[in-house]
């Protein structure tokens, strides 16, 4: 069975690149937990999904998004 | 060959705005860059987790461009400067905020998936 297609909400919004910098938009890319949401779930496309994840990795480096949500140390 | 970069450094939120200034030109003279990076003070917020005892940070975006080989005397300056909470330096060269694709580029793109659809069946 073939999931029906989902469009990219990157495409439509003609989105050249991902920006690490905008927690705005890749808060929406999260899960509850902080993990990446699958491109299954999102229906982002594979070539912004490569570039989404790379971006949450480097937001997450800078502090600008947890690693994990509703930790505390 | 020089190449754009762009560098984000969170500085220890306690120091002051002018310490900070100071700090960034030292670590701008290091580029030995004929015109001056454009920088942007995003200023003090909260990190995300605390990192060792600090839960604020004071956040600077810089671009600018920059032979390759000057890079590792500017980033051991970085790693060695105690009010550098965190740094990351990255090729800035993907136009962010560039022009939006075209009607052309998408139509491609929409062929190329309708192509992969037909593969499928």
């Amino acid at each position: 069975m073939r999931r029906p297609q989902k469009s990219c909400p990157f495409c439509e919004g003609r989105v050249r690149w991902i920006d690490y910098k905008d927690d705005r938009t890749l808060g929406r890319f999260i899960t509850d937990q902080g993990k990446i949401l699958p491109s299954r779930l999102s229906g982002t496309c594979a070539r912004h999904q490569r570039q989404l994840s790379t971006a949450i990795k480097r937001a997450r480096y800078l502090a600008i998004i947890p690693y994990l949500k509703g930790h505390t140390a | 060959m020089s190449r754009n970069y762009e560098a984000v450094y969170i500085f220890d939120s306690t120091l002051e705005d002018a310490a900070i200034n100071e700090k960034i030109s030292r670590f701008h003279g290091l580029l030995g860059t004929p015109e001056d990076p454009e920088v942007s003070h995003w200023g003090r917020r909260q990190l995300a987790y605390s990192i060792g005892s600090r839960e604020n940070g004071y956040y600077v975006v810089s671009r600018f461009a920059a032979e390759p080989n000057v890079l590792p005397e500017y980033e051991r300056a970085l790693r060695l400067d105690d009010g550098v909470i965190r740094y990351l330096i990255t090729l800035h060269e993907h136009e962010v905020g560039a022009p939006a694709m075209s009607e052309e580029e998408l139509a491609a793109q929409a062929a190329r998936r309708d192509d992969d659809d037909d593969d499928e069946d």
